[in-house]
């Protein structure tokens, strides 16, 4: 493994901030080889990649001192691109209030935190055919391990993260908001990048990473990036859901939420999903609106009106 | 008139409810100004309240030099939560509310928020949104732009605001650019740091905001005043904007004001190390020009932004010529 600092900046008090690559190249190098890159801590509390990044760097630096030659690929993995957002455990950058996954590609008169976007997208660029994106929920909601395409990236997207090992791929429809993301800049300069969303934020929850760290394997191994032979175990195959295949349900009052399901859950319609209480009225139940697969559920109870409560995948189209 | 237009209902307290004001009948061209999009732009937010006093005034018949013919509304606080939070943004949710519109009613709150205010917005024919730096800077009072037209021109007079800088480009979810996606005369006006209020410079905006409603016809002086010589604005591209960078990362001493010339190699400050005191960085000018931001907050690191300067300045003349 050679590990390269792609930007490096010193800070008024301590140590630089240093944004890292941990490569492993190639056994032989004579020819063009694949080249697949993981990134993950651009929100800083979001701590499930970092753990996934972590059990993928100890198989790849076995695999290196057992069998080199597996190496057929490169692998680079940047497993923590937003420093001193990890060691605060917040999603944005402290300093500058930013969200760095809302910086990528922005012209203006760059910030730090911009510029810092820029190395990154100017590195994976030039090193990667392929982009694994590691996020967890945020603080609020708890997400079933899942690959998120916009739609019309999906031709390209969903064979490749069929390969992942996650529940489910949701595609959904293309938003303004996204084209500041990474995933969506290197998606827009034709390099397919999943996006993958598990668990929530400030939790590692292994039953979720595990089944992801052997999926990351699965998709080395098939896009001939890593040659492991028969080791591989097989992966699931995940539930493809189409953006009018997901029925969202929304808190209709302020209140504390009290989930009584898991994720996972396949759901009757009807059912109930939990409770929204508050002490100067009526408990109000919230139950499912049609069946379908939980694949997100509120954990935070502080709920506003409007929040989301649940998402579930449906068999058929939709319509509230 | 102080009129409710959105009230959501919180957990703990009283609904959190967003305020709008209008003055005039709907009829006409609207000018609709709003601010406090960020808990923390408060520039913007005391020149709101200043022109809600002024124009309650021609209102009620306390300022007997001006009657109101067009229409003027105002959203002074936006992001409630994060005003109340003393921060930029509501922690809660952590969302940026200039990346919010055009929003969602159904949605959460800031999202809802977003909703109410494009939704009461969108029909006017002018917009001001009104900010201050970005977090850490201070900036001269100026416009900004991604179109520089002959509308814009107008306006930038009418203002009386000399700086007008083109952005490259502006996010679509932003409420300026949604402005601009439905038609109207938009511009955004920043000026001063985060978290304070800077009377002279709310002032510069405050007559320039009057003036342009004088020009407007949206209000009218009885008095027969002869308007003073016209402002020139000066506009600048992208590529006039200069960044200063850091070298060293320590604690910035700033040396110039903001909203002044620099000449090129007139020193803006020096960076000092934290625990010896040593100078390690004599930051100068590269470039002679305009100096739009500088450095507010003295802690910096290396390879930040601590000054703006806008060069090449051109009149609208020669800007045109330029552009053939």
């Amino acid at each position: 493994m050679q590990s390269q600092c792609i930007l490096s900046v010193q800070t008024p008090v301590g140590p630089p901030v240093e944004i890292i690559r941990h490569t492993y190249p190639a056994a032989q190098s004579t020819q063009p080889t694949k080249r697949v890159s993981l990134v993950a801590g651009l929100h800083g509390d979001e701590l499930a990649g970092l753990y996934i990044c972590h059990r993928l760097m100890e198989t790849l630096k076995n695999l290196e001192a057992q069998n080199p030659s597996a190496f057929k690929g490169e692998v680079h993995v940047y497993p923590a691109v937003n420093p001193h957002a990890l060691e605060t455990g917040t999603r944005l950058w402290p300093f500058f209030s930013a969200d760095i996954n809302r910086t990528f590609g922005e012209k203006n008169t760059p910030s730090l935190v911009a510029k810092i976007s820029a190395a990154l997208l100017d590195d994976l660029k030039s090193n990667s055919d392929l982009v694994v994106d590691f996020h967890a929920s945020n603080l609020h909601l708890m997400e079933l391990p899942q690959i998120r395409i916009i739609k019309n990236f999906e031709k390209k997207l969903i064979p490749l993260a069929k390969l992942c090992n996650v529940r489910l791929i949701w595609i959904h429809p293309h938003a303004e908001i996204f084209e500041s993301t990474l995933g969506y800049n290197l998606n827009q300069a034709n390099i397919p990048t999943l996006v993958i969303e598990t668990g929530i934020c400030l939790r590692i929850n292994k039953n979720y990473c595990d089944p992801i760290v052997q999926g990351i394997l699965n998709l080395l191994q098939q896009t001939g990036t890593l040659d492991l032979g028969e080791t591989i175990a097989e992966v699931a195959s995940p539930k493809l859901v189409q953006p009018d295949h997901v029925a969202m349900v929304h808190a209709r009052s302020a209140g504390l939420f009290v989930k009584q399901m898991q994720v996972g859950k396949m759901l009757t319609a009807g059912e109930k999903i939990g409770d929204l209480i508050d002490p100067g009225r009526a408990r109000e139940e919230v139950r499912a609106p049609c069946a379908g697969l939980l694949f997100t559920l509120r954990e935070h109870p502080l709920t506003g009106k409007g929040a989301p409560l649940a998402r579930i995948a449906t068999e058929k189209p939709f319509t509230p | 008139m102080k009129e409710k237009v959105l009230s959501i209902a919180t957990l703990f307290g009283a609904p959190l409810t967003l305020y709008k004001n209008t003055w005039g009948k709907p009829g006409g061209e609207t000018l609709a100004i709003v601010s406090g999009l960020h808990g923390d732009h408060l520039n913007g937010v005391y020149l709101s309240s200043r022109l809600s006093q002024f124009l309650d005034n021609v209102i009620d018949g306390g300022d007997r030099d001006y009657t109101l013919h067009g229409q003027v509304i105002s959203f002074p606080v936006v992001n409630l939560n994060a005003v109340q939070s003393g921060s930029r943004l509501w922690p809660y949710d952590g969302v940026d509310m200039s990346m919010a519109f055009p929003g969602n009613p159904q949605s959460e709150t800031t999202e809802a928020l977003a909703s109410a205010v494009l939704e009461h917005t969108a029909n006017s024919y002018w917009g001001f949104v009104l900010q201050s730096a970005p977090p850490h800077n201070e900036d001269a009072p100026h416009i900004q732009t991604l179109k520089l037209d002959g509308r814009i021109k107008k306006l930038s007079r009418d203002l009386k605001i000399e700086t007008v800088r083109k952005l490259n480009e502006s996010p679509k979810v932003s409420l300026y650019s949604q402005w601009q996606s439905r038609g109207m005369v938009a511009v955004t006006l920043s000026s001063g740091s985060p978290r304070t209020v800077n009377l002279p410079q709310c002032e510069t905006l405050f007559q320039g905001i009057v003036n342009f409603m004088k020009a407007e016809g949206i209000l009218k002086d009885r008095r027969k005043i002869k308007p003073d010589k016209n402002t020139a604005p000066r506009f600048y591209q992208p590529e006039d904007e200069v960044a200063v960078p850091a070298g060293a990362a320590g604690m910035f001493l700033k040396e110039v004001k903001v909203g002044t010339s620099v000449r090129q190699g007139q020193r803006i400050g020096e960076i000092r190390d934290l625990y010896s005191g040593k100078r390690l960085e004599e930051i100068t000018a590269p470039s002679s020009g305009f100096l739009v931001t500088l450095r507010q907050y003295p802690i910096v690191y290396e390879k930040e932004p601590l000054a703006i300067i806008l060069t090449a300045k051109k009149s609208w003349r020669e800007f045109l010529s330029r552009r053939k």
